[in-house]
């Protein structure tokens, strides 16, 4: 094991908007024209992660699952600062949900070497699922905690954060290695530099394909996903609503009447 | 001296028949927030405001007002920084905000015909969709394309593309008799007669009413990226822009920002910037329509920056990083009016000499003891030097103020520039136009203004005295 702390970044790429057409045939997303982004939330995960290896030394791999396209955000994450890039792909890793999805990650993680501490994005702007993280953890069997917005201390054995839950912040200390997810309170991603980019562009991305991690094809992809998508649609937008009028204190006075009689107060 | 006549009910009941009682406005309310753009002139009440939503209302009361010698005071969202919707002699404001519809994108011949109320974020959003581009990008989107048109307003694309004169293809306008006038079209060139569309373009509404314009668009390119480049002192950021160009890179904008600028960004946004410790910063940002071409001019703007005392190159490339960073730019003049009292001259000069003109405003804020924060688009020599107020006392402020602002138009003027690059002569800068354009020029523009306008009554006041 390397001296310092040794961190692995899970991400996702994604599309670039929130208004993807998706397809109602296949019920899939169409993805054509709507250029491709490092999942936001895993962008707090890798600045998280390339920070706390500025503070104590070691490296951040950063993993993804995806198409070969998905090269493309594991070179932006390297952009941003990351030691190592790993790109698990395969036909056969295709359509996994969640579990199939956390537990190809594992089977990768595996293979990439020992780790203190795995971090992902609270969850993805696509899937919106936030289950892969803890999931992952679970595949591992190592703890995690998830929505954390602030990580206290590290030590050799553990980690100390704090999270945000809905009615307050809570601390917490997991012992290393550990899992946690990262909420977009934790920081403020960095933006690559000119240099970082040109070193990323050069960099070896390592593959692996289901042949490197062997077993039964059947445990990965749309095979093994327990997960059956009936129906895919974008929710209708909310209309109407009532628009009131008026200078402030009209506005106080009605709204606040508003709220009593709607016996939300 | 020029008489005017009253807003008497009688005006106002034919008023009312033209516009009906949508189209007029006239509590306290109304009338204080249409006698002043963001501009120091103080405000000017109209004695009514008028909301037309056609041409033909325009027309109908522009021949009412011309009939009854009323002065008329045309406005867009009043965003102008020289004090040009100003209503100086009260009189008849007339907003142009109802007639903010899209009439036409047209895709074949790359036009769109538009009311002049259409916000220039709207236009941005509508053209963007269809792949095309409304290249004038001023700092102030909600300012309208009536109002763009007025003072040929320019922008962070102004390098590239040029400003707003260059996309204007056909005005329909109304004079101030109510006449209509047709200008120019959907043909590319023209050929005919004495160019009264240029003539209308940057008159500050005190030649037409402008009430229907048809715009040049451009096919979007298909990639951009931006890069945010801290410098280690103030000269080399503004002597990297020229060098830039020298190398045949033609960013789509290329803004220079100092240190106090970056401060009262991420004050305003409440947010940090990648970096804020160091005196001047570039923005640049590069386009084209395959991604090897923006990388390529990144890599190159950032081969020259790093060799002109550039600390590091940061390079937003996804939408929302480079959305992150342009708002940051674009708030500015909103961050400095929500902490401090400030003034702005928009001097533009030939891109070589704006070392010379940093350098020179740093002179005159050594002498005066004002400080100037100096924020612009850097790549056309449009620069905004922010004048601001401080801690000083306001009287005090107000005296420097007028001597700096000369001071600055004086330098601009010296080192080959104009005494506004985008924002306008209107009241404020009406002293300054002889400096630049000299007494025999104001004369043709007068006879013009005569001509146009034969007994002063619209936008009066506005650009130089009758």
């Amino acid at each position: 094991m390397n001296p310092g702390l040794n961190i692995v970044v899970c991400i996702k790429q994604v599309p670039e908007t929130t208004e993807v057409e998706i397809d109602p045939e296949t019920g899939r997303l169409k993805r054509e024209g709507v250029a491709a982004i490092i999942n936001p939330f895993d962008e707090y995960a890798l600045e998280e992660g390339i920070r706390l290896k500025e503070r104590y030394g070691g490296w951040v791999k950063v993993l993804t699952m995806g198409p070969p396209q998905a090269e493309e955000a594991l070179r932006d994450a390297l952009a941003m600062g990351c030691d190592e890039a790993w790109l698990a792909t395969d036909r056969a890793f295709a359509g996994a949900d969640t579990w199939a999805t956390s537990f190809t990650l594992a089977q990768c993680i595996r293979k990439m070497g020992p780790y203190d501490l795995i971090i992902c994005g609270l969850k993805t702007t696509d899937g919106d699922t936030g289950q892969t993280g803890p999931e992952l953890a679970q595949h591992l069997g190592i703890p995690h905690i998830c929505y954390v917005n602030r990580i206290l201390e590290v030590s050799e054995r553990s980690i100390k954060v704090s999270r945000m839950l809905d009615d307050g912040v809570e601390t917490l200390e997991a012992p290393l290695p550990t899992l946690i997810t990262v909420t977009k309170e934790i920081n403020t991603p960095r933006l690559a530099t000119l240099s970082g980019r040109l070193r990323a562009k050069r960099a070896e991305i390592k593959t692996i394909t289901l042949k490197d991690l062997g077993g039964n094809p059947k445990s990965y992809g749309l095979e093994a996903s327990p997960t059956r998508v009936v129906k895919v649609f974008t929710p209708p937008k909310v209309v109407g609503g009532e628009v009131i009028e008026g200078p402030p204190d009209y506005l106080a006075e009605t709204i606040f009447k508003k709220l009593i009689e709607l016996k939300v107060i | 001296m020029y008489q005017y006549g009253r807003v008497t009910p009688d005006i106002k009941s034919k008023l009312l028949e033209i516009v009906g009682s949508e189209g007029i406005l006239e509590d306290e309310e109304e009338l204080s927030k249409h006698s002043h753009d963001e501009s120091l002139m103080p405000p000017h009440l109209p004695e009514v405001v008028v909301r037309p939503s056609s041409s033909e209302e325009v027309s109908k009361i522009m021949r009412l007002a011309y009939e009854k010698r009323i002065p008329v005071t045309p406005q867009g969202s009043r965003t102008g920084l020289s004090g040009g919707a100003n209503p100086l002699y009260g009189g008849i404001a007339m907003t142009l905000e109802g007639m903010n519809r899209i009439l036409e994108i047209d895709e074949e011949n790359l036009m769109a015909v538009v009311e002049p109320g259409v916000l220039i974020m709207d236009l941005h959003q509508e053209t963007e969709k269809r792949g095309l581009l409304y290249p004038p990008d001023p700092g102030q989107e909600s300012g309208t394309i009536g109002g763009n048109i007025s003072t040929n307003a320019g922008g962070v694309r102004g390098m590239k593309y040029g400003v707003t004169r260059d996309y204007v293809n056909g005005l329909e306008a109304v004079l101030p008799s109510g006449e209509f006038i047709s200008l120019g079209g959907k043909a590319m060139k023209s050929s005919t007669g004495y160019e009264l569309l240029d003539l209308i373009i940057g008159s500050e509404g005190t030649l037409a009413v402008v009430t229907k314009a048809t715009l040049k668009l451009v096919p979007k390119p298909q990639h951009t990226a931006l890069a945010y480049i801290p410098f280690n002192d103030v000269k080399g950021a503004a002597k990297a822009v020229s060098e830039i160009v020298r190398r045949r890179v033609m960013p789509y904008a290329l803004e220079y920002v100092e240190q106090h600028g970056v401060l009262t960004a991420e004050r305003y946004l409440g947010r940090s910037l990648p970096d804020h410790s160091h005196p001047a910063y570039l923005i640049v940002g590069v386009e084209g329509n395959r991604e090897e071409e923006v990388e390529r001019d990144l890599e190159t703007v950032g081969e020259i920056c790093m060799e002109g005392g550039g600390v590091e190159v940061y390079v937003a490339d996804t939408q929302t990083r480079q959305r992150q960073l342009w708002e940051a730019r674009k708030c500015l003049f909103d961050a400095y009016k929500a902490f401090w009292e400030i003034d702005e001259v928009d001097v533009c000069v030939p891109r070589s000499r704006i070392p010379d003109y940093i350098e020179g405003v740093k002179r005159i804020m050594e002498t005066y003891g004002v400080l100037i924060s100096n924020i612009g688009h850097a790549g056309d020599g449009n620069v905004h030097s922010i004048i601001v107020r401080g801690e000083l006392e306001r009287d005090r402020w107000l005296q420097l103020l007028e001597r700096v602002t000369e001071r600055l138009i004086e330098l601009g003027i010296s080192l080959g520039g104009t005494v506004s690059g985008e924002h306008g002569i209107g009241y404020t800068k009406k002293k300054y136009l002889p400096y630049k354009v000299g007494r025999v020029q104001v004369e043709l523009m007068k006879a013009i203004k005569r001509a146009f306008d034969p007994h002063n009554i619209l936008n009066p006041g506005k650009v130089f005295d009758l």
